[in-house]
């Protein structure tokens, strides 16, 4: 007869908790080797950064809710505005959001106690508040105004000192980045455990390795664009200027070699969020495990050759077609994700949680991004469409839609494991409605403005579109509110959510075969991951399963006599 | 008794494993450093090769192309810098201290005559080339350059003094400074190498 475990009280399980596990909240504040300290840092930071950069957003809308400029003092303060937003949002949102998920989640998957280099990892982290501080510094200055692409002459001739900090604080950024991805690379290939076969390794590993691979690979391009751009502002060379024998068009070469990369560095683990969600909250093993881990791959290699089509206007014509055919190459490899995803949920047990929710979100927003993707990659329409409002709403669908849902959906799926406490799924719920009819509603009438011609980048605009833009606005301001939902979800959870055991979502993945927070070391001993990270669904998985709970919560098996 | 000799022994072994995985670790991640920053210098190149366009030819009319000579002077005791290192780490493996040191000092100052070269390389640009693409280009790629050789070329002065006192062993483990160093050194040549041939041959 087996023996029955007593479940531990709710008060005793609390105070167990409180008592060995969460690290004290000024730990987060020093300087730390810990990658799960170093990822809480890295997320708390980028929300910091996400808070501003949405405040940007929502002064943005509010200038565009008249055709006139009466909100800001100048179009030059609404050109800053918008250069702020697109550049925080990317280099301080996005990017450093995923490096926050990577640092936490990558070596629990992988069973192993730290990154390779946890100095390395806790330098990376310590340059991003810096990079930021000497960006928002330029507003004591004259602000950057050229946009996040920062194409020159904008850049060079017309943009303040402002713009030379935000060089400065780029380079910081690309320096984070690459020492953040060399780390990532090396923990991936060198310390899964020895029955972790490269097949075996859970999705979102794939996805960061292939992140990391671009993010090396592009990343010191920008490195040489933002010092020719720092020598020609700051030592008067004439590199962007074509009256001293330089070239315009160099930078846009340049930056976009790094740059379009660098879209798939902010949608690529998304990406991978996605296989493990979909997989875990609907019961069923991944579709084409093998295909989705090399489609990350192809999206990287083929990645690297699209960089053109951000120059159609301004390219030699005899170089267009193949930049065209090469950028609807890449909707192949997405493609087969967008397949893998659909085959996954199909016929599983689906659980509507809200990291699900996001999830689906994220399915339904991407392919719409990826479908306008392929109609700008083709030539004769992204003329027409060229610096319009559509252009505003395909990379708002792919980098909102996409990286920011996916973002949503790992934080409600992994919030347990960082905290130890489940998010309020009720809220989660209320948020994602809110985030989901907000965006819709805030970015999809983009495209018909974009359509009739208005284009981007203007504070003033014609007066038909008004009433399109009241819309938009106001959708804007719904999505804008829906940013606090979440946050006081995340605070609220963070002290009275839910306690959520080891784990909460019966995952197979090694991160949840460990208590919720792990202790410093991961793991008591070396972990043995379960054969496939996805096999859900059969005896031995819930026998494996079931094991788990009894191992850290002392929980009677879900299924009497399962075993 | 019998379970501390255990516990102590799985130590042990745990020691000698976190021990192997560092340094297969650091080997990588140098690696993966040396392919990632080259496309820092192939970025340069590109520059290079872009700005070419601008002008009808290259060097552009009136200016005097470079004399390769010096500059390949330069390469050269570069790549013997390169090999004597290479060599230099070889006999610190198989525990000849004394030649591992000789190298690596004979490394060290053809690494100082290269660098002399692309000093004056730098300084006597003309006037000429100065007012196009082509002087500017080749003072950003060689001054970048420097920066690295001078950067690296500390590293591995610091790893001899260390050598010099005796602080590296043959083993894998404590001669990993030692080759970290000569990865970087390999990564300079290599980078050179590449802006040599760009500079003074392709034009």
């Amino acid at each position: 007869m087996a023996t029955i475990a007593v479940p531990l009280g709710g008060q005793q399980e609390r105070q167990a908790i409180e008592a060995v596990r969460r690290p004290a909240l000024s730990e987060y504040l020093r300087w730390s080797v810990d990658h799960k300290i170093i990822g809480v840092q890295y997320g708390v930071t980028a929300l910091l950064f996400f808070l501003i950069g949405g405040a940007m957003a929502m002064a943005i809308r509010l200038e565009l809710l008249t055709p006139n400029l009466d909100v800001m003092v100048s179009g030059a303060a609404y050109n800053s505005m918008f250069t702020m937003h697109g550049t925080i949002m990317i280099f301080l949102f996005i990017i450093p959001m995923w490096a926050a998920y990577g640092n936490y989640v990558v070596p629990l998957q992988l069973g192993a106690k730290d990154m390779a280099f946890p100095w390395l990892n806790a330098f990376a982290y310590w340059l991003i508040p810096p990079a930021g501080v000497v960006m928002l510094l330029g507003y004591f200055v004259s602000p950057a105004e050229a946009g996040w692409t920062s194409y020159p002459p904008l850049s060079t001739l017309f943009s303040g000192d402002g713009q030379t900090l935000w060089a400065l604080g780029a380079h910081l950024l690309g320096l984070s980045s690459i020492f953040g991805s060399i780390n990532f690379i090396v923990t991936i290939l060198n310390m899964r455990p020895p029955e972790m076969t490269l097949w075996r390794m859970p999705l979102l590993c794939w996805a960061v390795l292939a992140t990391s691979i671009i993010a090396v690979m592009a990343t010191p391009f920008l490195a040489g664009a933002l010092t020719l751009l720092l020598l020609d502002r700051m030592t008067g060379t004439t590199f962007f200027d074509a009256s001293g024998g330089g070239d315009v068009l160099l930078w846009q070469n340049i930056f976009w070699f790094y740059s379009h990369p660098a879209v798939y560095i902010m949608v690529l683990p998304g990406m991978g969020v996605l296989s493990e969600v979909l997989s875990i909250h609907s019961r069923k093993p991944v579709f084409g495990y093998r295909m989705v881990g090399l489609s990350s791959m192809a999206i990287a290699i083929v990645g690297f050759t699209v960089w053109a089509h951000h120059m159609f206007t301004s390219l030699q014509p005899e170089l267009r077609i193949p930049f065209m055919i090469t950028s609807m190459i890449i909707a192949v490899p997405t493609g087969i994700k967008m397949f893998s995803w659909l085959g996954t949920i199909w016929g599983g047990k689906i659980h509507f949680t809200s990291a699900m929710l996001f999830a689906l979100g994220f399915m339904s927003m991407f392919v719409i991004g990826g479908i306008t993707g392929v109609m700008l990659a083709a030539l004769p329409f992204d003329i027409h469409v060229h610096d319009t409002y559509f252009v505003v709403s395909h990379f708002h669908f792919v980098l909102f839609g996409g990286s920011v849902f996916a973002i949503y959906a790992a934080l409600y799926h992994w919030f347990p494991k960082v905290t130890g406490r489940m998010m309020n799924e009720r809220l989660g719920v209320i948020h994602f409605l809110f985030t989901y009819f907000g965006f819709l509603i805030t970015f999809f009438p983009m495209h018909i403005v974009g359509m009739l011609g208005m284009p981007r980048r203007v504070a003033v605009f014609d007066p038909a579109f008004t009433d399109m833009n009241r819309l938009i606005s106001f959708a804007a301001f719904v999505l804008g509110f829906s940013t606090f939902i979440v946050f006081y979800n995340i605070i609220h959870s963070y002290f009275r959510g839910q306690i959520a055991g080891a784990n909460p979502w019966r995952a197979l993945t090694l991160e949840w075969a460990t208590t919720s927070p792990p202790p410093v070391t991961n793991f008591e001993d070396d972990p043995i991951p379960y054969e496939d990270p996805y096999g859900y669904g059969t005896e031995a998985a819930s026998a494996y399963l079931d094991a788990v709970d009894q191992a850290f919560d002392g929980r009677r098996p879900a299924s009497p006599g399962g075993h | 008794m019998t379970a501390y000799v255990e516990r102590t022994q799985k130590q042990k072994l745990r020691d000698r494993r976190d021990a192997e995985m560092r340094l297969k670790n650091n080997r990588l991640g140098m690696n993966i450093f040396q392919i990632s920053w080259i496309m820092a210098f192939v970025a340069l190149v590109v520059v290079n090769w872009q700005l070419r366009f601008s002008y009808t030819q290259w060097p552009p009319e009136g200016v005097a192309p470079y004399d390769p000579l010096l500059p390949s002077v330069g390469a050269l005791a570069l790549l013997f810098s390169s090999v004597l290192v290479y060599r230099g780490l070889k006999s610190l493996r198989a525990s000849r201290t004394g030649a591992f040191l000789n190298a690596w000092r004979l490394g060290i100052a053809l690494g100082l005559i290269f660098m002399a070269i692309i000093i004056y390389e730098f300084i006597s640009v003309s006037d000429a080339a100065m007012s196009t693409q082509y002087g500017v280009t080749f003072r950003l790629m060689t001054g970048f350059h420097f920066v690295h050789a001078l950067v690296i070329l500390g590293i591995m002065i610091r790893v001899y003094q260390n050598g010099d006192a005796g602080k590296y062993s043959a083993d894998e483990h404590g001669s990993w400074a030692v080759e970290g160093a000569a990865k970087l050194w390999y990564f300079v040549t290599v980078a050179w190498m590449l802006f040599y041939v760009v500079l003074y041959w392709i034009r």
